[in-house]
């Protein structure tokens, strides 16, 4: 990109443009503008070390224990527990897989990826999500071989001891993985980077001090008291039972959607709902192995099991999946309300019309917005660039804004 | 940029079969958005109805195009006409369009494109003879049997998505979904790419597994129903056979769509060959065919759909579009800078929704408040001729 290195055109700033847009202009020393700038993506890095590390003791426990298993499969002479253990294989693939979109989302944005990585962490999930499903077929598809071959003496009592097994490991990394929302909550609203207006002392709610350090020029925009948007207040009492819920954070269309799915990065999301998948088939293995220990004749109770709780695992990865398709289509995310911000538009008054308005997220939590202006011909276009784009970034929390104005 | 265009071996579909044309006429495009090789037998898709440059006709012209490829009617021109129309939709958010999808399932590959009926034509083969290889196998108890049936399911409910993004990308783009749906195309092709990843995995640990335990005992019955497999795939490699490429160039969302059917049955069919001659190596002897033979069907299927991965994976990540070299692009940003209103130009970002479509976005610092509308224009018929025709350019005053 052909830049001029000539500074003082740079320095050169009206009163009214508010001084962000010259720092981001002096910040993009490179071809691609990096896409954020430097407070959001430390920002962005500690969250990225926090679900990393997460990750990196859920992959070191789930190591330890399919050792264990192997072991003892080994010695025990047992196919189940052996199978067990290649399912924590597959589960330590899968958070290698989602370690990976972690740590590949926080690369320097490259000419040929304008936007940066973080879209990898999408795909890293959708990957991972592919897999879960890959594994409830395999159980299902195992159900049957047990039930064709198997032999009808041992399998209750060893699958429920296995399972059992298998149902404490994964509790464990469930709650490693999800426990901490409660105090991730303070990141939550750092990705409205930029527009530092005022600070909010009311965290009340928050226990860790200092992580909302950062946090506090930006909970305006989620705190609706000294704010006028009403549209956002009746989803401020939301918050803290969102937060308490687990498995519902990803499903509300608030826009506190944007915080919930931040404060858990997408990733870890889909390791959660990995392991909690292989909670749900393990207890399913233990009610089964159960009622075979007990009427060792029932042995088709094992496939209607497994059966059914794969199909409530594939339940819980709908969401998930729902959601990552949303962002791979470049729709417009659930949380940003594309006709009230149009309408917005054409409240001012220079505004005549509205087109091409796109509205996309490069991955949850950060949405980029595209659209022409047109004018009356004699309004003055920097003037209304700088109202539009203001009004963009202060009430929607859209941090990358295009606006082409054109004249009637 | 001007290379001869000999290399073009795209027809303008009149109704013309088996044309191979040197040439292209002057209103295809650009050169620059690469071509696709074809082999050199007969192109067989001319389309049902005339050209038709706009995507919401289902029947849509496959190869051949008369403007270039990349000139889509605006997903945003239709949003602004649907936005009047969608706006009771607003609440239901595209789930409103999936159950009109379902109900005119049927109708719309009816009425679609042969691929989709071959499409349609290949699933239906594949269920059928999964749900006989299913029962034979719970009948007579034979593992086997159920697991290459669980394989071929899966396979099936690809193919599925496949033609279901098939036919739901010519939805209108609508308010929520303002690119459009063509995006399913390009995540069906990557869904299947994965599938077919996730495949050759399992292939390598199975020849790792039969090189460890050095069994082979499962190979033996499996031989029907291999060849069945074999057989049923080879019709899906007949009908695909356009696409009979590992290297396409993508020119338009289905391109990738119809690569990645192609790619899966043909994986399919490399898989069933290799369980046949591995057999066979066994029973002649050989001594380690399976491992042999299931290790070079991981490799081979792995090499194949690599280049699927990379391009539809490179499209999801937003990545700069192959189709626009970065030399176009500085040569641009140097036209446009030399102009006396422009002082600085920054912040340049180009993607493709589907291949052909290249979206992008500009700023620009211009020097006074009273050039915007010509530096407006200018970029815009600039970028027009690379064949970027959705780009928000904004004009910032210093």
């Amino acid at each position: 990109m052909s830049r001029d290195s000539d500074q003082g055109h740079v320095v050169e700033v009206r009163g009214d443009i508010p001084p962000r847009e010259t720092r981001e202009i002096k910040v993009c020393d490179e071809a691609p503008c990096g896409f954020s700038d430097a407070k959001t993506s430390s920002k962005d890095a500690r969250e990225r070390a926090a679900s990393m590390r997460k990750l990196m003791i859920a992959v070191i426990l789930c190591v330890i224990f399919m050792t264990v298993e192997v072991v003892g499969g080994i010695k025990a002479n047992s196919l189940a527990i052996l199978t067990d253990a290649a399912h924590l294989l597959s589960d330590v693939a899968s958070f290698a897989i989602s370690l990976f979109s972690i740590w590949a989302s926080g690369w320097e944005a490259t000419p040929r990826q304008t936007y940066g990585f973080f879209r990898i962490e999408i795909l890293g999930a959708l990957v991972s999500i592919q897999m879960i499903w890959l594994l409830a077929g395999i159980l299902v598809y195992e159900a049957i071989d047990r039930l064709i071959n198997g032999t009808s003496t041992v399998n209750g009592f060893l699958m429920f001891i296995v399972s059992a097994f298998g149902l404490v490991v994964n509790v464990a990394m469930a709650l490693l993985l999800g426990h901490d929302h409660d105090h991730d909550h303070n990141h939550g609203h750092g990705h409205g980077h930029g527009h530092g207006n005022g600070g909010d002392p009311d965290h009340a709610k928050d226990e860790s001090g200092d992580l909302h350090i950062q946090g506090l020029t930006f909970t305006t925009h989620h705190r609706p008291h000294p704010h006028p948007h009403h549209h956002h207040a009746h989803e401020a009492d939301h918050t803290q039972p969102l937060l308490e819920a687990h498995t519902d954070t990803e499903t509300e269309p608030t826009s506190k959607t944007v915080e919930t799915k931040r404060q858990r990065n997408i990733n870890v999301q889909g390791a959660y709902l990995h392991v909690l998948g292989d909670s749900i088939q393990s207890v399913g293995v233990m009610i089964a192995g159960a009622i075979i220990w007990w009427k060792p004749k029932w042995k088709i109770v094992d496939l209607i099991c497994t059966l059914l709780f794969s199909v409530i695992v594939l339940g819980t990865t709908i969401r998930m999946i729902r959601n990552i398709l949303e962002v791979l289509m470049e729709s417009t995310p659930r949380e940003i309300d594309a006709t009230k911000l149009e309408e917005g538009l054409l409240d001012m008054d220079e505004v005549v019309a509205v087109h091409e308005l796109h509205i996309w997220a490069i991955t949850v939590g950060k949405v980029l917005l595209a659209c022409h202006v047109k004018i009356k011909r004699e309004a003055n276009a920097d003037a209304v660039l700088n109202k539009v784009v203001d009004y963009i970034k202060r009430e929607y929390n859209i941090i990358h804004v295009t606006v082409q104005i054109e004249r009637e | 940029m001007d290379k001869s265009r000999s290399f073009k071996y795209y027809t303008l579909a009149n109704e013309n079969q088996s044309q191979w044309n040197g040439e292209l006429g002057p209103e295809m495009g650009d050169r620059r958005f690469a071509y696709r090789r074809q082999p050199s037998f007969r192109q067989s898709h001319e389309p049902h109805t005339p050209i038709s440059i706009h995507h919401n006709d289902s029947t849509k012209p496959m190869l051949s195009r008369t403007m270039s490829s990349i000139d889509m009617p605006d997903g945003p021109l239709l949003f602004e006409e649907t936005e009047v129309a969608a706006g009771g939709r607003k609440g239901s958010r595209g789930n409103l369009s999936y159950f009109y999808l379902v109900v005119s399932f049927f109708k719309a590959i009816r009425s679609g494109n042969r691929y989709m009926k071959r499409l349609l034509w290949l699933i239906s083969l594949n269920v059928a003879y999964s749900t006989i290889e299913l029962a034979v196998g719970l009948i007579t108890g034979r593992v086997g049997l159920v697991s290459d049936a669980f394989h071929l399911t899966f396979g099936c409910g690809l193919l599925t998505f496949s033609l279901f993004s098939m036919v739901a990308s010519q939805e209108k783009p609508s308010r929520f979904y303002t690119y459009g749906y063509k995006r399913l195309e390009v995540l069906s092709a990557f869904t299947n790419a994965l599938f077919l990843l996730f495949m050759s995995f399992s292939l390598a640990v199975e020849a790792l597994h039969a090189f460890i335990q050095d069994e082979s005992e499962h190979k033996h019955y499996l031989i029907v129903s291999a060849v069945t497999n074999l057989a049923v795939n080879l019709v899906g490699v007949w009908f695909f056979r356009n696409y009979a490429r590992i290297n396409i160039v993508y020119r338009q969302a289905e391109d990738m769509n119809y690569h990645s059917v192609f790619l899966h049955v043909l994986a399919d069919s490399i898989r069933s060959a290799g369980l046949i001659l591995a057999s066979w190596l066994l029973s002649l002897g050989v001594q380690n065919a399976e491992v042999l033979c299931m290790g070079l069907v991981s490799a081979a299927v792995f090499m194949l759909i690599m280049p699927l991965c990379k391009a539809s994976g490179g499209i999801l990540l937003q990545m700069a579009p192959p189709s626009v070299p970065s030399s176009a692009q500085s040569k641009c940003w140097r036209q446009i800078t030399a102009r006396e209103e422009v002082s600085d130009i920054s912040q340049a970002r180009f993607w493709e929704v589907v291949p052909g479509h290249v979206v992008g976005s500009l700023r620009i610092q211009v020097k006074d408040d009273a050039s915007e509308q010509s530096v407006l224009q200018f970029v815009h018929s600039l970028y027009h001729d690379l064949g970027i025709h959705d780009l928000t350019v904004q004009t910032d005053v210093l």
